[in-house]
């Protein structure tokens, strides 16, 4: 279990630097934001991967969210 | 027939294989339940065969990211998402070819997940375009219509009838999960309205579902996890009822600390298909100690729930359609796998 949270955590500090939304300066922010959020989400959901790592990839897209929405 | 009816898994060809089948299992529970005919009959357990496909294909033939598969007379589609592509093989898994490229121009997909064919017409959930796009046969495009939402799974009820999933951006209540469009895209019905708990992640999980088309224009839902339960709807979103699954079918309990406190998700189903009559459903199964990743194993449910069978395919699979004897799946690995269940 130890070794299962250590792993789920190195992921999420991996995802969430590496799912940081890019933004381009011309475009509402909060509208791209909230695109690269659904889109992050979809390919989450599309990589069918087992639950544990989904719940860790799902958490790194909502980080990137607030991120990109705080202009991280 | 309609090359719907087909899409839903009622081709001519297997029809008899189908039906030897569904009375292959019956025998078999009619045996094993003895002459007294027990309130529950024992489960029978088959075995599935994997079919070997033609060796040495091009490169175009390998599968990115297959999403959804779909089966008409002759030949088998599949959405992948990596390669933006629809890839067609024939029903012994030989590599035909492959329409739709990267773009946003007719013919172009972007994140195609899903496929399913309406008569003459091949039509597509191209995703990261929001719009649902339509093929000939040939891969030649022949329409398409914008959805309001990132479309994810797409089934032709009829050939004027199209079914759509979306999967909830998890930011507002009662997102709907399904909609049903004509083939002109005017949307008739949308409805099953995403939960909502206030965690996103938690949510997700709980608002994944598999859609079978269940012929005659009714479909079946299933959630991946939560609720033991099959809700069967009608073409025009009424929903006609709901089917309890049989105890014995093996759901697993996953906990996962969401919001820092742990929540307990039924892990029900991994993937599921309808045919004849029948719904089959894979369990997530443990992967790595405690997680939960696709099965091996196949469950045969009736139209009450009770669990007829389980056929073994030896592999575990993502995604799979049934049509007869015959199972279309997608592996672990991404490939194309092809098996006959064997009694």
């Amino acid at each position: 279990m130890k070794k299962l949270a250590v792993l789920a955590l190195a992921g999420l500090a991996l995802a969430s630097v590496t799912l940081t939304f890019s933004m381009a300066p011309d475009v509402n922010p909060q509208s791209l934001c909230n695109r690269n959020h659904v889109e992050c989400r979809e390919y989450v959901f599309s990589l069918d991967d087992p639950w544990y790592k989904v719940m860790v990839l799902l958490t790194a897209c909502d980080i990137a969210f607030g991120k990109c929405m705080l202009g991280l | 027939m309609t090359g719907t009816d087909r899409a839903a898994g009622v081709g001519v060809g297997a029809g008899a294989a189908a039906m030897a089948f569904l009375a292959a299992v019956t025998l078999t529970l009619g045996a094993a339940a003895g002459p007294a005919g027990t309130e529950q009959a024992a489960v029978a357990r088959l075995k599935a065969v994997e079919i070997p496909r033609p060796s040495g294909e091009a490169d175009e033939a390998v599968l990115g990211r297959p999403l959804a598969l779909a089966l008409d007379e002759n030949n088998l589609f599949v959405a992948d998402a990596q390669d933006c592509a629809v890839k067609v093989f024939s029903r012994q898994g030989r590599f035909l070819r492959a329409f739709g490229r990267k773009g946003k121009g007719p013919g172009e997909l972007s994140f195609p997940s899903g496929v399913a064919v309406a008569g003459r017409t091949v039509i597509v959930a191209d995703k990261l375009n929001s719009r649902i796009q339509a093929f000939d046969r040939e891969g030649s495009p022949a329409g398409a219509f914008p959805t309001p939402f990132l479309p994810d799974r797409v089934y032709a009820l009829a050939d004027d009838v199209i079914l759509v999933t979306a999967n909830p951006g998890g930011k507002r209540k009662g997102e709907p999960l399904l909609h049903i469009f004509d083939a002109a895209g005017r949307q008739r019905w949308e409805g099953l309205a995403a939960s909502s708990s206030g965690d996103p992640v938690y949510d997700a999980f709980r608002n994944m579902i598999l859609v079978c088309p269940a012929g005659g224009g009714e479909f079946q839902v299933v959630h991946r996890s939560g609720d033991r339960t099959a809700l069967r709807f009608a073409s025009t979103g009424a929903l006609l009822g709901r089917i309890v699954v049989d105890g014995r079918y093996r759901s697993r309990p996953l906990d996962l600390p969401f919001k820092g406190r742990k929540k307990r998700l039924l892990g029900f189903c991994w993937a599921a298909a309808f045919d004849r009559g029948l719904l089959y459903l894979s369990a997530p199964a443990p992967v790595d100690g405690k997680d939960l990743g696709p099965g091996r194993e196949i469950s045969v449910i009736d139209g009450k729930g009770r669990l007829l069978a389980t056929i073994d395919l030896g592999r575990a699979v993502h995604r799979f359609i049934v049509e007869g004897d015959r199972i279309f799946a997608v592996d672990d690995g991404g490939e194309l796998r092809i098996f006959e269940v064997v009694r």
